[in-house]
């Protein structure tokens, strides 16, 4: 009885949907007051009728109902409980029932928590919300039903994937979809601000909370999915530049943009036609990475061919959403008036660049990602574009990003004055040019590249630093005078000082452990001594394990440095009859200096197992443990911005009046 | 009670429709007001940071004359809304879509949905998995029975085994099982074609030629052998020849006098294999006219009513069913499709010892059956899955 109450909450959820595309747009172009506010209820129910389908599949999925296909297909009796309930969202109907749960979510927080929005501009944006969800819904219960049932039901479920037996990718998707499918709602803003032809400083504040709280969600996800990738994958590497990566860091590179410029539409006015533009090409590319991972084109591009039926109604979405809006767009957006006017050097001159900068490192990416399929699909050549095109390409653009990221801040709205920045800077660039230095001295060499890019994070550390400085006045005032002024400060500010520095550490991580990695592959008989990074590694073979629903191959490790004992490593490799698959758990001493990562690969040769020789991999990556910190950094300090109720305003600064002691802007 | 949940939320999405409603007679907040309210939100922020010092008074001046010169603007500007218009029209189409979205929910959920279909939790199926454990453990104690016997075990021991494992899908055991009898003098052209399909069961669907040997044995004794012929079909379509395949697939079916449970699956494959030949698809009643079953069954009418009922009323109304089709029986106890369906009936109820009763009878009256007959095949496999 359960699954079917889903199937019915669901049917009705896309009944609901539809009145809701139409009703309360219509409203606010007769100026219909009841049709306009019937899209706060409706958004309220479709959640609500969408919760209640999601629960029903989940509870199928705890009990292990296998009257329900999809829970054949992707659980089995014996998994521990937490898995069989991310089992929920591990098929592709599951997925897809989170992304509208999701979608259906950001449309009710309008709906409940939006009450300053005026009517029209609310019932516009949640109509164009309906849109999206009737287009999902719709897919889901046409193509990808996830309440499909089967009788009489299978002794039991076919899927104990051991990989996805990991607590941080059980998480992943939820997160990820959170930020991905967050931005339908600034979408459906920017649609519904083009209907109405009006965007200004109120649109953008109306929408910064939405675009922050998808704008976190993102980066928490993206920063998990590599932290897994990182302890489960048994490779050292925490990023792959790999397609389903990309699909998720586009759309957080464009979202960041987004976030920057929307600034510039609040405080200043200006920036409007491309705000709006990034918000539908930020989702637009949140909508791609979902036809791409979930299209089946990944696999191959001719499976694909053979199976279109979801890949064609996805990319029938994909086209009707991207299209129309843009279409929208080139039609509506010449008549924007522009706002404020600024100086290139200023503010707005800086964040300018980010966009351009940013919206460049996007396009690199999608390039990337894409032209692999597009040679197999029209050539028929398989070509993988891998980590040497994106470090040659990416790099470049990211580096200057970070320099000039760090001055930003202290250019003042309107017409700024650089040299007195950088004369403020100069001890700062000193520092920068000290700190490469040190590292040059502390290592035995490395690629020019990699000093630069610790020079330039410094910069952009120190820099961030001595603009939080400058506001709240520490070192110029008595140390009180500078905490109370620090607790004056709006807490947006205090959430920009704690994201720019977070992606300074971050980047400090990204290089440490790329620049100066080292690993060694080793084939190593019980008792054998490996040399890395100044630690003495000895194996003591391997024994045979039991766990609760695998055996385990665990070898033993015992790490010195001269001589005096600094741990034991116990990496494993786990093999699951159910599933009849093998992980490799590996074994991570972990510092803030770096980790010392071991993990036990194959035996190498039939019957070496029997002998004891073992195929050894270590690795040892300084500073790796910046990027999560960091990445943590950036979150929080979203979250600080978020939790900001104040308005933001930007003072221009006047020209005529020279001063000479340059004070920062806000 | 499903259909009681489901009235529950038909009628909450309504309520939820008919909500704005309320909202009759309110003011609608203008756009131009909000932009002006945060406008004059920014200014005093601006004041207040004035205040505090985080700007500089001359930085404050320029800002509060740029956001004053911005609420000029928008009230210059000033496309305040037109009062809200609302009346009867309006309300009208919020109460049709009210009673809509309910019946194309129910609409679309009776295109998706199974209804009838319970849902069963792991932990709720214990029964279940006794009963395969119990199965499990008799294979087990027959197996070993047989192999201890002296001569060899009983040839119908070693196909009753067989059978099981086809059962259980244990493809490998079943064959394995059979290989015991099939050299036999007594191993029938039914036995050999068992032996086959448990092989080509075993190879994923592929006719191995030690598969295609024992089906050309099963012809030889008995060119008529329905199993063999369709194994034969496949065989030849997968060497190929799907022409010949399907013309014996159809000469056989010629060759059927009165329908048979088989002739289903004839037609089926006859027309697979037709369809990438271009033939024309042929239809079941063309070979057995009267195929469909003379024995009144449940009427329409009575289908829909058990629809309508909850799980009790249900069961009571299908024993009654049942309990109408035990009378009949008594009053006509040679119709052996009768007392089949009595058999299935009391065993899907759960009463093992009716059941065994009934079958015991069609099992009577299949004696006289022609021996390819499927049906004496499909009663002992009845009875050999009755618990008990």
């Amino acid at each position: 009885m359960i699954p079917e109450i889903g199937q019915f909450a669901l049917a009705l959820a896309l009944a609901i949907a539809l009145v809701q595309s139409v009703l309360p747009i219509l409203g606010a172009s007769r100026g219909d007051l009841v049709w306009m506010r019937s899209a706060r209820t409706s958004a309220l129910a479709q959640l609500l009728f969408i919760g209640i389908a999601f629960a029903a599949l989940m509870r199928s999925f705890m009990v292990s109902d296998f009257t329900v296909a999809n829970v054949v297909e992707n659980s089995h009796s014996l998994k521990p409980m937490l898995f069989k309930i991310a089992g929920t969202w591990g098929s592709h109907e599951g997925s897809l029932l989170l992304w509208v749960l999701i979608l259906a979510a950001f449309g009710a927080g309008v709906a409940l928590l939006g009450t300053n929005i005026p009517d029209a501009l609310k019932a516009r944006t949640l109509s164009v919300q309906a849109w999206i969800s009737t287009g999902f819904l719709s897919f889901l219960l046409l193509t990808s039903n996830p309440f499909e049932r089967v009788f009489p039901p299978p002794p039991d479920g076919n899927d104990l994937n051991p990989l996805l037996q990991d607590v941080g990718l059980a998480m992943h998707p939820p997160l990820l979809y959170f930020g991905y499918v967050g931005f339908s709602i600034v979408f459906s803003f920017a649609v519904a601000a083009l209907l109405e032809g009006r965007v200004d400083a109120a649109w953008a504040r109306w929408v910064r909370p939405w675009t922050l709280a998808a704008w976190m969600s993102l980066t928490a996800g993206i920063a998990l999915g590599s932290w897994w990738a990182y302890y489960e994958l048994g490779w050292g590497g925490w990023w792959f530049w790999d397609p389903v990566e990309n699909v998720s860091f586009m759309p957080w590179l464009l979202g960041t943009a987004l976030l920057h410029s929307a600034i510039v539409t609040e405080k200043r006015d200006a920036f409007k036609s491309w705000t709006i533009l990034l918000a539908i090409l930020t989702f637009s590319l949140s909508l791609l990475g979902t036809f791409i991972v979930r299209s089946g084109l990944l696999t191959s591009v001719h499976a694909f061919a053979v199976d279109p039926e979801r890949g064609l109604y996805i990319l029938g979405l994909l086209g009707l959403s991207i299209g129309g809006s843009l279409a929208l767009y080139a039609w509506r957006a010449p008549s924007m008036e522009g706002g404020g006017l600024f100086a290139p050097i200023s503010r707005e001159g800086g964040l300018l660049i980010n966009n351009l900068l940013l919206v460049v490192a996007t396009g690199t990416v999608l390039v990337g990602t894409l032209y692999p399929l597009f040679t197999e699909a029209l050539a028929d050549q398989k070509i993988s574009v891998g980590p040497p095109f994106f470090n040659a390409s990416f790099i470049p653009i990211m580096l200057p990003l970070l320099a000039i990221m760090a001055v930003g801040p202290l250019l003042s709205w309107k017409r700024a004055d650089l040299k007195g920045v950088f004369q403020r800077l100069r001890f700062v660039a000193l520092m920068s040019g000290l700190a490469a230095l040190a590292v040059w001295y502390l290592t035995e060499g490395g690629p020019a590249l990699a000093y630069l890019s610790i020079a330039i994070a410094t910069w952009l550390l120190l820099a961030t630093l001595r603009e939080w400085a400058t506001r709240i006045r520490l070192f110029d005032v008595p140390f009180a005078q500078a905490v109370r002024r620090a607790r004056n400060l709006p807490r947006a500010a205090h959430g920009m000082t704690l994201a720019h520095a977070g992606l300074a550490v971050a980047v400090f991580g990204f290089v440490g452990s790329s620049a100066w990695k080292s690993e060694k592959i080793v084939f190593v008989q019980s008792g054998a001594v490996t040399e890395i990074a100044g630690f003495d590694v000895r194996f003591d073979g391997v024994q045979r394990v039991q766990g609760p629903n695998y055996v385990a191959d665990r070898g033993t490790l015992v790490v010195t440095r001269d001589g005096a004992p600094v741990t034991t490593l116990y990496p494993e490799r786990r093999f699951y009859p159910v599933a009849q698959s093998t992980t490799t758990e590996s074994a991570i001493r972990s510092t803030l200096a770096g980790d010392l990562y071991a993990s036990l690969a194959e035996p190498a040769a039939e019957g070496a197992a029997q002998s004891g020789a073992w195929t050894l991999r270590i690795l040892y990556e300084p500073l790796v443990n910046f990027i999560w910190i960091g990445a943590a950094l950036l979150v929080l300090g979203g979250g600080l911005s978020l939790s900001d109720r104040r308005l933001r305003v930007g003072a221009p600064r006047r020209a005529t009046i020279p001063k000479p002691q340059a004070t920062p802007a806000e | 009670m499903l259909w009681i949940v489901f009235a529950f939320l038909a009628l909450l999405a309504a309520g939820f429709l008919l909500l704005p409603l309320r909202s009759f007679g309110s003011k609608v907040s203008d756009r131009t007001d909000g932009s002006v309210s945060i406008l004059s939100d920014q200014l005093q922020e601006v004041d207040a940071d004035a205040e505090r010092g985080l700007i500089s008074p001359e930085e404050a001046r320029a800002a509060r004359i740029e956001i004053k010169r911005r609420i000029l603007s928008q009230e210059r500007k000033g496309q305040h809304a037109e009062p809200a218009r609302q009346g009867r029209p309006a309300s009208i189409v919020v109460w049709a879509t009210a009673l809509a979205v309910p019946v194309a929910a129910g609409a679309l959920y009776l295109q998706l949905g199974s209804p009838d279909m319970p849902s069963i939790a792991f932990a709720e199926r214990e029964a279940e998995r006794n009963q395969q454990v119990e199965i499990a453990g008799l294979t087990e104690r027959l197996l070993e029975r047989l192999q201890s016997d002296p001569g060899g075990g009983p040839t119908e021991g070693w196909m009753l085994l067989g059978q099981t494992y086809m059962r259980m899908g244990r493809y490998r055991d079943a064959v394995s099982a059979m290989e015991n009898v099939t050299g036999r003098p007594d191993a029938s052209s039914a036995i050999l074609s068992q032996y086959a399909e448990a092989l080509i069961a075993a190879d994923d669907g592929i006719v191995t030629p030690a598969a295609r040997e024992a089906i050309g044995r099963a012809r030889d004794m008995d060119p008529s052998n329905p199993a063999a012929t369709y194994y034969e079909a496949i065989a030849l379509d997968q060497a190929g020849d799907g022409a010949e395949a399907h013309d014996l697939l159809i000469a056989r079916l010629d060759a059927a006098n009165g329908p048979a449970p088989w002739m289903e699956a004839f037609v089926a494959q006859a027309n697979s294999i037709g369809e990438t030949l271009g033939r024309e698809p042929v239809s079941l009643a063309a070979f057995a006219p009267t195929a469909g079953g003379d024995t009144p069954g449940p009427t329409a009418g009575d289908v829909a009513a058990a629809a309508d009922m909850s799980e009790d009323d249900r069961a009571a109304f299908i024993r009654s069913m049942v309990e109408r089709l035990a009378e009949r029986l008594r009053d006509d106890p040679d119709d052996l499709d009768g007392w089949m369906r009595l058999g299935n009936a009391y065993r899907v109820l759960g009463e093992a010892a009716k059941a065994r009763e009934a079958y015991l009878t069609a099992n009577r009256l299949a004696e006289t059956l022609p021996p390819d007959d499927p049906r004496a095949q499909e009663i002992r496999q009845a009875m050999s899955e009755l618990p008990g």
